[in-house]
């Protein structure tokens, strides 16, 4: 599947096409499932969490029309969004946040770079121009949809030092990013 | 937003809310303030869409997981248990299809003039205060270029996604609005992309309604000389609410 006959599938998707939206839903699946199983460490949760996201892919596929997003990237977004929101409005428990600190490092190896469009390979060659420990809480509230309450605990400072880093951090991701 | 103070000192305002929004880090709390902002500020909105272009090479650090055959089908149960009903009461109102149908069996040369008029009679009966969002498939047209439009009233703003179809060499597609029985009113040239958008003048927007039949043609590069399309119609639909 290119991301040409994703668009496709969304946009006959948007019109209520039942068939494309299984074939979707087939092609697609697994990447969501993956980002709320990331993000929500639960299987039952996650398992619920895909449903949701699939009935908003559903009722708002219209929705991609006006959006910069490559296709994935767009259901993706969706997935993230929806298990954040989830994850935020439940109590964390401690033993879940030592979990949280396995970060696995998503840079991508010499061939992905080579592969990547340039575009694709600046965000990480701009988060190569953080301190390590800020890349990683970038990275962190990105993928496994870390608080910054949870963040400070991680890394051991107030949560007032964890806003400015992270802040610090974007603006200057931002500034790599549009130099 | 509440702390805009602090906002302020770090140099970032809403630019900066809006990255720590897609960076995942705010509260429940502060999430929904700011979804509720995107909603109703397109601007700010546009600002969330660009931080998620930019984080989302990092989604590739997201492994695939294959989820059980029983979400599937509780999905199924919940989405399409209802919409059989739904859809019965859709199908009574009749218009997008049978009219798009109508279209595809014109002749080319009339169609721009007639199709609004068969369109007619299928439209809804009622006329309705001005949707915010209106979409409209336009399908190919003895050609295979197919795009799917969503206009926002609220923002002027025509997002178009290109399904199918690619310009021949050094021509242009042009978009153009048809009220009932008026001749077209070019909304511009339609830019190369896969997703773009075009900015809709004060004069054309009253044009835009439900109803409204969208036509792209292809054109010399530039656009059309004339101010009406000189090429042949490739692709069109009319505009519903949705």
């Amino acid at each position: 599947m290119t991301p040409h006959d994703i668009t496709k599938l969304i946009v006959r998707t948007s019109m209520k096409d039942r068939g494309a939206f299984d074939l979707l839903y087939r092609q697609t699946s697994a990447k969501l499932f993956g980002v709320c199983l990331r993000i929500l460490r639960d299987r039952a949760e996650a398992e619920e969490a895909l449903q949701e996201v699939y009935v908003k892919i559903w009722t708002k596929a219209d929705r991609f029309a006006v959006s910069d997003l490559s296709p994935i990237s767009w259901l993706v977004a969706i997935a993230r969004n929806h298990a954040i929101d989830r994850i935020r409005s439940r109590k964390v428990a401690a033993a879940d946040l030592d979990e949280a600190a396995d970060v696995v490092d998503p840079r991508p190896g010499p061939e992905a770079l080579a592969l990547a469009g340039s575009e694709r390979v600046r965000i990480f060659q701009c988060m190569e121009t953080l301190e390590k420990d800020r890349a990683d809480a970038v990275r962190g509230a990105y993928l496994t949809g870390e608080s910054y309450a949870e963040l400070a605990e991680r890394f051991g400072v107030p949560l007032n030092t964890m806003r400015t880093w992270l802040r610090r951090s974007l603006l200057k991701l931002r500034d790599c990013l549009e130099a | 937003m509440t702390r805009s103070g602090e906002f302020g000192e770090d140099g970032g305002g809403d630019d900066i809310l809006a990255a720590e929004y897609v960076v995942g880090a705010l509260s429940v709390e502060e999430r929904r303030e700011v979804a509720a902002r995107i909603e109703r500020d397109p601007v700010f909105a546009r600002l969330i869409e660009r931080w998620e272009v930019n984080l989302s090479p990092i989604q590739d650090g997201f492994a695939p997981v294959e989820p059980p055959a029983s979400v599937k089908r509780a999905l199924d149960e919940r989405l399409f248990a209802a919409t059989a009903a739904a859809a019965a009461a859709s199908s009574s109102r009749g218009g997008f299809w049978n009219s798009l149908a109508v279209w595809r069996s014109l002749a080319a040369a009339a169609v721009l003039a007639v199709a609004v008029l068969a369109a007619r009679p299928y439209l809804v009966e009622t006329p309705q205060p001005q949707a915010s969002r209106l979409v409209a498939s336009l399908a190919p047209r003895e050609s295979d270029v197919h795009y799917f439009v969503v206009y926002d009233a609220r923002t002027a703003d025509i997002g178009l996604s290109h399904v199918t179809g690619e310009r021949q060499g050094g021509r242009d597609f042009e978009l153009w609005v048809i009220e009932n029985g008026q001749s077209p009113a070019s909304l511009g040239i339609i830019p190369a992309g896969s997703t773009v958008h075009l900015a809709v003048d004060q004069a054309l927007r009253e044009k835009i309604g439900q109803g409204a039949v969208f036509a792209i043609s292809l054109e010399p590069q530039g656009g059309s000389p004339t101010g009406q399309p000189t090429g042949p119609v490739v692709a069109a639909g009319d505009l519903r609410d949705i």
